[in-house]
């Protein structure tokens, strides 16, 4: 069975690998204050939408490229460009995860998600 | 139905449901000890088998009960009131029963029932009987509690599908519920959920899940009894009927999700679909190993590892995609109905019997049970439960490599390098590897929690990378492991029958990849190479399998079941491959932004504004927005394609109408349109749009005005326009105005400039006469605007001029995605062919189980 412990022993040193080198390259949740102190590095940041803050989609001028400002879960806040169309419901959201890093003043995301209220509170809003 | 009825509830029928749920608990609970017991006396038997009988009427009494609430509308009980309601559809009401947790759970439970009692026949007074059915009703019991709804102490066990609204918790206090409004208020089926898919991916998916469970109770079962080698051959075709079955499921979720939801193909390496491709994946290498063992014997540690791990990992993505631990890494929605303890207990359960098992010094079992129970109850009642659980997941798993090394009997000889059974064997531990990294990816979220890190989860492209090079080698040994016979084959004789499907593969691949991969202006980097690579390989996997099945079986085809199925599994990673890795954005934003520089990720040039009526270019296409339709809660927005013809016009060539659903549960979804063609799909969805239907353009009038307040030299934006307030001449001075005050006339310059740069003047004039002010607007025709100039601010020099615009100047847009998907065909073609060529194998693993016990 020499043949198959050599297998075995690639087959977690591969394991091992995988996890070290993934960890390096993943990128974290994280607050604006990381994502300044390391402006190259992907973060994903969760927060609220300001919503006294202007909001500027205007897909005339460019239809992947959406502004508004965020308040991380540190309560800073941050004019965000996310490089997309406007997400359906942006303005319902209740959380938001975006994707992407600090360049310059501004946070740059290229992906966004968001957590909208769940179907029971929705359930109370549409009978009250 | 009239109102007055629903003064009284009907109790009874809730009443009888539940009493079926205790039923299937107890019974099921009985049956597994009588099961257990009849081991040692044979007279439990007939109890176990009759409790067991008894458990599965139960079962199709609680499908029975939930079916007909949902049927006769009884929306008193809050599952009916949540999933159903009297506008909808009723074919769609089977889609109702399964859409919520406790019905999916139900689901699940009848899948088992019914699989366990054919299992139970063809087990009748057989070796195996006793101890298969006994696991086989340990499972039963955890599934029938997750529908108890019974609190013990502080601690919930499952939850109740017959509860009333008025003794539902989250409802009991509403004003409706109090009133007793039902029918008016009921939720009804998610309208993304109504579609045909609904009706028939669930139940494929579940009855997939159910089907792991008959490799797992044999491998228990052997593990309990020692009996290592004899239940392979039974248990193989049940194996590969799970094969199929889950993978036809997942495949249909693939495809759901490419036709109905706009995430932008058909695979996004989110949870929920990794978590039942896992245990897909592991049953296959189970599924192989089995044959090894069956054909040459050994691999029993890994056959039994991997059957019980299968099923083990079905609990686990049950654990993960129902506990809301996954909370925003995940697109599907996820409510938490807090069974997350109980999931997380029932997977370790069953890690834990496993274990228990595989230690066979009696003395170090004890100590290994008496040592989780300790833990178990200091955990309860000190806390620390995250660290001991890490501790305790770390001794379980040396104590299974210790047991491998121990207890399990081992080959003696070693297998030989070009042997049927190495390669197959290698193919399984590949899998087992890339379930291991893909459920490890996936488990992030679990992970944070119990080492307290913030790790995101990763993107498509990180899975992607990490898999391509497992799925190449998966299509080497997949090309190689026919030709190779069970412990040793002619090395000679093998390198010649590759050589020739591997020529061919090199030759047709290169000629193949040099348009897809060779031509583009990008430079050759890795991740191309392995696409070549990974491209060639598939076809070589396809060459050689089809080469095996018409030369070497002569094209017979009760015995071709694996060279089909391994050909369209070939099939699927090449199409795959070719669709995703080639997969090409048409819709292109024409601003001019360069957000390259901020690096990977970034790119902001997949969406095209379509005003209606323009026609763009996007693609090879000339698109054009013509209007949209409401149809219930749907907007369609037509979309035509022109291409241009042989005498370089412009013609008419198809519609797509992607729609945005205005959903009252979810908000605004999405729902792509696609045109399949032979050699390509050209797939459309719509990110931004109004979904108000008004004949806007029609309107000759003008929209009401909007008030600016401005220096000279500011600048107005107008929809359709900017208006430059460019100066401001009066007919009398200051100072003659302070003098004679009859008449003031102040005229506002504006130079309005279009998008074509046109320029344009207004001269809106502003008027006091007598101390009274009469403004004299000014309206440019061909744009469509009006100034009124109606109040000066000599405080800080501002003037104030209000702008209105006509209706038609806000021509309706959307804002699009469009992508082209070359060959995706290959991939729904392989699917089929993969599942003919199991079902194959699978007759004729049945035809060959029957021989066997004839012969006996």
């Amino acid at each position: 069975m020499k043949k198959l412990h050599i297998v075995g022993i690639i087959i977690i040193a591969v394991a091992i690998g995988v996890i070290f080198v993934s960890l390096k390259n993943t990128s974290t949740y994280a607050d604006f204050t990381e994502a300044i102190a390391n402006p190259d590095k992907e973060y994903h940041v969760v927060g609220k939408l300001d919503k006294d803050q202007p909001q500027i989609y205007d897909p005339r001028v460019n239809a992947d490229e959406f502004l508004f400002t965020l308040v991380d879960n540190k309560g800073i806040a941050k004019q965000v460009v996310l490089h997309k169309s406007k997400p359906q419901d942006f303005e319902k959201s209740e959380q938001i995860v975006l994707i992407g890093k600090m360049h310059g003043s501004e946070f740059h995301a290229n992906d966004i998600l968001m957590k909208c209220p769940s179907k029971y509170n929705d359930s109370k809003a549409q009978i009250n | 139905m009239n109102e007055i009825k629903y003064i009284t509830e009907r109790v009874w029928i809730g009443q009888l449901g539940h009493a079926f749920v205790i039923l299937s608990f107890v019974t099921a609970l009985l049956s597994c000890v009588c099961f257990y017991l009849s081991f040692k006396n044979k007279d439990f038997v007939k109890l176990a088998r009759i409790s067991f009988n008894l458990h599965g009427f139960s079962v199709l009494g609680i499908a029975g009960t939930l079916f007909f609430m949902l049927f006769n509308h009884y929306f008193e009980y809050q599952y009916v009131w949540q999933h159903s309601n009297t506008e909808m559809d009723m074919k769609y009401i089977l889609s109702c029963f399964w859409e919520g947790q406790e019905g999916s759970f139900l689901l699940w439970t009848f899948w088992n029932i019914i699989l366990g009692w054919i299992l139970k026949y063809q087990l009748k007074n057989g070796e195996w009987e006793v101890p298969v059915m006994t696991v086989f009703a340990l499972v039963q019991v955890f599934l029938a509690s997750m529908l108890l709804g019974v609190y013990i102490f502080d601690y919930k066990i499952g939850t109740n599908p017959f509860l009333l609204m008025k003794e539902h918790s989250e409802f009991s206090h509403l004003p409706f519920v109090l009133a007793g409004k039902y029918e008016s208020t009921a939720r009804g089926l998610n309208p993304l959920l109504m579609n045909y898919w609904m009706t028939i991916h669930p139940p494929t998916l579940f009855l997939g899940f159910a089907s792991t469970l008959v490799p797992f109770a044999f491998a228990i079962a052997a593990l309990w009894n020692k009996q290592y080698n004899n239940w392979q051959k039974i248990a193989l075709p049940w194996t590969y009927f799970g094969i199929l079955i889950l993978g036809v499921g997942i495949l249909m979720g693939g495809a759901w999700a490419y036709e109905a939801l706009s995430f932008g193909g058909f695979w996004a390496w989110d949870p929920v679909e990794n978590s039942s491709l896992v245990p897909w994946l592991v049953l296959v290498a189970a599924g192989h190993t089995m044959i090894i063992n069956k054909n040459k014997g050994g691999s029993l540690f890994t056959t039994h590892l991997l059957a019980i791990g299968s099923f083990l990992l079905v609990l686990y993505s049950t654990f993960m995609t129902r506990s809301g631990v996954l909370g925003n890494a995940s697109v599907h929605a996820f409510t938490d109905l807090g069974m997350t303890g109980q999931l997380v207990m029932y997977v370790l359960t069953f890690v834990f019997i496993t274990v228990a098992l595989l230690i066979h010094n009696s003395l170090f079992r004890v100590s290994y049970i008496v040592g989780s129970l300790l833990m178990l109850a200091f955990g309860l009642i000190y806390g620390y439960k995250r660290d001991l659980l890490v501790m305790w997941v770390c001794a379980s798993t040396i104590i299974t490599s210790i047991a491998y090394f121990k207890y399990f009997p081992k080959e003696k000889e070693e297998e030989e390098l070009f042997s049927r059974e190495f390669w197959m064997f290698l193919g399984s531990l590949v899998l087992l590897l890339a379930s291991l990294i893909i459920t490890y990816f996936t488990s992030i979220p679990v992970l944070n929690k119990l080492f307290n890190t913030e790790y995101a989860p990763p993107k498509v492209p990180v899975y992607n990378t990490w898999i391509t090079p497992f799925a190449i080698v998966l299509m080497l040994l997949l090309a190689g492991g026919l030709f190779l016979k069970y412990k040793k084959s002619n090395t000679k004789q093998f390198v010649k029958q590759m050589a020739v499907s591997l020529v061919l593969a090199i030759v047709f691949g290169m000629v193949c990849c040099i348009p897809l991969y060779f031509l583009n202006a990008q430079p050759i980097n890795t991740t191309i190479i392995t696409y070549v690579v990974l491209f060639v390989f598939s076809l070589f996997a396809i060459f050689a399998n089809g080469y095996y099945w018409l030369s070497i079986l002569k094209g017979n085809i009760k015995k071709s079941g694996a060279a089909i199925a391994h050909i369209g599994f070939a099939l699927i990673l090449l199409g795959v491959l070719v669709s995703t890795s080639k997969k090409v954005t048409i819709s292109k934003n024409t601003a001019d932004r360069k957000v390259s520089d901020l690096g990977e990720g970034f790119d902001d040039k997949v969406s095209i504004l379509l005003t209606q009526g323009d026609t763009l270019p996007m693609g090879p296409y000339l698109v054009t927005y013509t209007g949209k339709e409401k149809k219930g809660i749907n907007v369609y927005f037509k979309v035509d394609y022109l291409k241009i013809n042989k005498n370089n016009k412009p013609e008419f060539d198809f519609t797509l109408m992607p729609m945005i659903q205005d959903n009252p549960r979810m908000g605004k979804a999405p729902e792509p349109d696609t045109k399949h063609y032979l050699d390509r799909d050209v797939y459309t969805h719509v990110t931004a749009a109004d979904l108000n239907i008004d004949t806007i353009t029609q309107n000759k009038g003008y929209q009401s005005a909007k008030n600016y307040v401005g220096h000279v030299g500011d600048t107005i934006y107008a929809s359709n326009a900017l208006v430059i307030i460019d100066s401001l001449k009066t007919n009398l001075s200051k100072e003659q105005y302070q003098k004679n005050d009859s008449l003031l006339e102040v005229t506002a310059v504006l130079k309005v400039v279009d998008a074509q740069s046109t320029s344009y003047y207004a001269y809106p004039k502003y008027i006091i006469k007598n101390n009274i002010v009469i403004p004299k607007e000014d309206e440019l025709e061909t744009l469509g605007l009006k100034f009124v100039f109606w109040k000066i601010n000599p405080d800080d020099n501002t003037i104030e001029i209000t702008l209105s615009e006509k209706v038609a100047n806000n021509k309706d847009f959307i804002v699009m995605e469009a992508y082209i998907f070359p060959y995706i065909n290959i991939l729904w073609i392989g699917s089929l062919i993969m599942a003919i060529g199991t079902a194959i194998a699978i007759a004729e693993r049945i035809r060959k189980l029957k021989v066997q016990t004839a012969k006996v």
